[in-house]
């Protein structure tokens, strides 16, 4: 419990730093490149606030989901491009979504999370 | 000899035509597109208010008054560099005449409209017309400038005058052999197109195409003023200047254009790395360059690109592992040929390459034009 509320306060404040340090920095490369803030909502395990970083080999999306704190290495991650939903896998979670204002640095992406019998709505932006 | 003055003459009226039809190579700072929309075309009659006579785009401001209610218009204009080269100035309209103008409304509603045409009420005389020709290329092509040390001189020698290079063939990078038309500012004709432009993955072709159904209004240079970082800026539309340090050995790449930045290639044997301490692994918008002589032909490789900023006209997606690998040679004295080799494996499926001419614009200096000065 004690590390649950540690983890928490950890992201609060990460959130509030990035949402007073001003507006993402432009990323005009791969679309899921770079860091992702924002809630899943319900998850009572990991708390509501979720934070992912995601980089581009050129052939795999790779990354992280709350580097620091739960640590959960993506496994896998699926783009379709022809409407730019996103499928991300890792440590039994599986989150699902489409990327909206793609066009934007700080665009989001907007759907699903499930583990288990457990499922919330996501929406995450890019930093 | 008859044959040979035929073709001289033949070759003088083809150069004529080409001056008159004109390179192009004038444009705004930014597509028009992004901020006018193309399909919104009207005609406005009014009298001028005022002439805002400033970069990057001059303003005319007119009063139209239609239904007994007077409404205050800016008419978006061409930038005063450019108007400057075409023979109009600050007093080209005054206060007080009434003008009739024709183009397109801004995208965003407000009172805003891009002038296709200016048409002064009282003489019929249009007015802040471009005039975009290149200059006329001698008949016979001068020799190629050199260097006290024999090696080819990339840009003006002691004693011959300034210059610099503008007027590019091509305004869109694509595939070298692939036949796609494009506007002046990088939007193909067809969208059906996009995908023979460059061997792009998946995810490249789609964001592409998303850019350019977007009409490019979500070109960084034009939002947020970024550089025109690799092959772009030898497409730019106010040219470059390669200016040599021969005792530096390293050539400066200088901006007409964009934020009027520079680029350095090293030709000084230098790893390519950072070349500050700490700065070893920090991307930038023109890479780290280095280069060297192959005979006339300076080969210059690029990495340590970051991913801020659009590398063509028209929005071709790169990343951070693009490597460049370009090829500088200069044929004749009014021309300098430019060949990009893209490895890029984060957002395309093989190397692929592509080449244009740019034109020596002699006795003028770099155009001073800052994006910085924005106002979108």
């Amino acid at each position: 419990m004690r590390k649950f509320v540690s983890a928490k306060s950890f992201l609060s404040a990460l959130v509030m730093y990035l949402l007073m340090t001003g507006t993402a920095t432009a990323q005009e490369g791969h679309p899921l490149k770079g860091s992702w803030i924002g809630e899943w909502s319900g998850n009572s395990t990991h708390g509501d606030f979720v934070l992912l970083v995601m980089d581009w080999d050129g052939k795999n999306v790779t990354g992280v989901i709350n580097p620091g704190t739960d640590d959960m290495v993506i496994e896998s991650v699926t783009l379709n491009p022809s409407d730019w939903t996103v499928t991300i896998r890792a440590a039994g979670y599986e989150l699902q979504g489409r990327i909206q204002e793609l066009e934007l640095p700080s665009r989001s992406i907007v759907g699903t999370w499930k583990n288990g019998n457990r499922n919330g709505k996501l929406e995450i932006s890019r930093q | 000899m008859k044959k040979a003055a035929f073709k001289k003459k033949t070759l003088s009226l083809v150069l004529a035509a080409s001056a008159l039809c004109g390179a192009a190579s004038l444009q705004a700072h930014h597509p028009v597109q992004a901020k006018f929309d193309k399909s919104q075309v009207r005609t406005l009659s009014g009298v001028v208010t005022l002439l805002d006579w400033s970069n990057p785009h001059a303003h005319v401001f007119v009063n139209v008054t239609q239904n007994g209610v007077t409404e205050n218009w800016a008419v978006e204009l061409e930038s005063p560099v450019e108007l400057k080269a075409s023979g109009w100035n600050s007093k080209t309209v005054q206060p007080g005449d009434r003008v009739e103008v024709t183009g397109l409304l801004a995208r965003n509603g407000t009172r805003q409209i891009w002038a296709d045409s200016i048409v002064l009420s009282g003489t019929g005389r249009e007015v802040f017309t471009l005039n975009d020709n290149p200059p006329v290329k001698p008949l016979v092509p001068r020799p190629t400038p050199r260097w006290p040390d024999g090696k080819i001189a990339l840009g003006a020698t002691p004693g011959s005058g300034d210059g610099y290079w503008g007027y590019p063939d091509e305004t869109a990078l694509v595939e070298d052999g692939v036949n796609v038309s494009f506007d002046r500012y990088g939007q193909l004709a067809n969208i059906n197109d996009a995908a023979r432009v460059a061997p792009m993955q998946d995810w490249a072709l789609a964001l592409y195409r998303h850019r350019q159904q977007r009409d490019l209004q979500d070109d960084p240079m034009y939002l947020n003023c970024k550089p025109p970082g690799g092959p772009r800026q030898y497409q730019s539309n106010l040219g470059i200047k390669l200016v040599e340090d021969k005792a530096g050995q390293r050539v400066f790449v200088m901006l007409g254009s964009g934020n009027h930045n520079y680029r350095i290639i090293y030709l000084d044997g230098r790893d390519q790395a950072g070349q500050v301490g700490g700065d070893d692994d920090n991307p930038l918008y023109y890479g780290r360059s280095v280069g060297h002589w192959e005979g006339d032909t300076l080969v210059v490789n690029t990495t340590g690109f970051n991913e801020d900023f659009w590398f063509s006209n028209g929005g071709l997606p790169h990343t951070s592992l693009l490597t460049l690998h370009e090829r500088f040679s200069r044929p004749n004295l009014d021309t300098l040929h430019y060949e990009v080799t893209v490895e890029d494996p984060g957002a395309y499926t093989r190397n692929w390459s592509a080449s244009w001419n740019l034109q020596w614009v002699g006795g003028e200096e770099l155009p001073v034009h800052f994006c910085q000065d924005n106002r979108p």
